[in-house]
């Protein structure tokens, strides 16, 4: 009986759980997917997971010192062929605007930035119309 | 629910055992808690450059492999406490990417040794797959997945260090790699006097410095990193010297088979003389000498 009583509460604890995990982000995942997306020719240096949590979340926001004389590249990843609303902008350490993958109302899968100027940048993670809010990003950089 | 929730708690040991292990092995000295929390921490960890990326400009600028600048694997037992493991564990890190980025396997693969016996001793082991990287470096071929893959345990080194609130060997391992990469920059600048473009890369090091010494301030409890801290500091007062201008220009834009490709506008101006790069070399040579011997 007891055996019974424990199996049924072990199938709840677990159908509780997965009931849990449909929906939400997997970040790290879509992010481990974008590596092999970088384009040839740049090495990675970092992945970043971007998880809005459905929307309780807007922004996401990492940093990095670029350099001078260095090429990067940052794209991103959705669960689906585009970026789903996913943007990506750069910011100087003064907030000044330096690119952004939304160009013309178009949503872009990654930037190129040859840098030219040396110092700290924000790489910011914003949602527009975004059906998960979920996604993934890879930075990579070539001389 | 909760009867069951409870019954399998117990039957959780909560951590792993490595992570156990892990936490009885850190010294006395590390187990100082930061004054900050880990979340800032991390954020300003992953701030720092990647020292791959002074290896990269090496390379390109045509500068010739120079195993002698690097700090030999047969250092290894002189390093006993977790503070000195984990700084060589980042020195020892920087001279792999080196090795890797000029192709010099056998090289490498000492380094890697090296590298897997530190990150053994600091429980991070695990985070090291020697057969396949050893794998990949026996063929020059493979040198994106190496360098992928060596880049790749790095960050997931560091992401556990901070996941497990031991953000200070983190730090350690950031700075090591970092001093590293100071002193081969230096050395070679040293040699090539008149490239611009190595006295810059030095120079412009003073941002990340900057935010090394902040990450410091947040352990000035910890002696071993306080006493880092005041070198450290020393250095910066070398750096003080360098001045950076910054010019803010918007960036035009357009897309080129589907990549936004921007055009920086924006400027760097960075003055240090060759003076400037003999003082600050001097002072990493011994801040890193410390370190290794």
């Amino acid at each position: 009986m007891k055996r019974i009583i424990l199996s049924i509460l072990l199938i709840s604890i677990a159908s509780f759980g997965s009931a849990r995990l449909v929906g939400q982000c997997d970040a790290e995942n879509l992010s481990n997917a974008c590596i092999p997306k970088l384009s040839g020719g740049f090495n990675f240096l970092k992945s970043y997971k971007i998880d809005g949590q459905g929307g309780a979340k807007d922004k996401i926001e990492y940093s990095y010192v670029f350099t001078k004389g260095t090429q990067y590249m940052i794209n991103l990843c959705a669960g689906g062929n585009g970026p789903d609303g996913l943007v990506v902008t750069l910011y100087d350490s003064k907030r000044n605007l330096v690119a952004s993958s939304k160009v013309n109302g178009q949503f872009i899968s990654a930037i190129a930035y040859p840098c030219n100027a040396t110092g700290i940048y924000y790489i910011q993670y914003t949602f527009d119309g975004s059906a998960t809010y979920c996604g993934g990003s890879a930075m990579g950089f070539k001389r | 629910m909760a009867i069951a929730a409870l019954f399998l708690l117990s039957c959780s040991p909560g951590k792993k055992p490595d992570e156990q292990a892990f936490e009885k092995s850190l010294d006395s000295a590390s187990n100082q808690g930061p004054t900050i929390d880990d979340e800032v921490i991390g954020s300003i960890l992953d701030q720092i450059p990647s020292p791959l990326e002074i290896s990269a400009l090496l390379k390109k600028s045509g500068i010739k492999y120079n195993a002698s600048l690097l700090n030999s694997p047969d250092n290894l037992p002189k390093y006993n406490s977790n503070f000195k493991m984990a700084l060589n564990l980042g020195i020892y890190g920087t001279d792999l990417g080196y090795t890797n980025i000029y192709e010099q396997n056998q090289g490498g693969i000492k380094y890697l040794s090296a590298i897997k016996d530190l990150a053994n001793q600091l429980n991070i082991g695990q985070f090291f797959d020697i057969e396949t990287i050893g794998r990949l470096a026996t063929n020059s071929k493979n040198l994106d997945s190496l360098l992928l893959i060596t880049t790749q345990n790095f960050n997931s080194i560091n992401e556990y260090l901070q996941q497990q609130n031991r953000s200070n060997l983190s730090v350690l391992l950031l700075t090591g790699g970092w001093i590293e990469a100071m002193q081969i920059t230096c050395q070679v600048a040293a040699g090539n006097p008149g490239h611009t473009e190595l006295r810059e890369k030095i120079g412009e090091q003073k941002i990340t410095l900057e935010q090394i010494l902040l990450l410091f301030s947040f352990y000035e409890n910890d002696e071993n990193m306080a006493s880092l801290l005041t070198d450290l500091k020393a250095l910066e007062a070398e750096f003080n010297k360098i001045n950076i201008t910054y010019t803010y220009k918007e960036s035009s834009m357009e897309v080129v088979d589907g990549v936004a490709v921007i055009k920086d506008n924006s400027t760097t101006t960075i003055d240090i003389t060759d003076e400037d790069v003999k003082n600050i070399m001097s002072r990493t040579n011994s801040i890193r000498n410390k370190i290794i011997s």
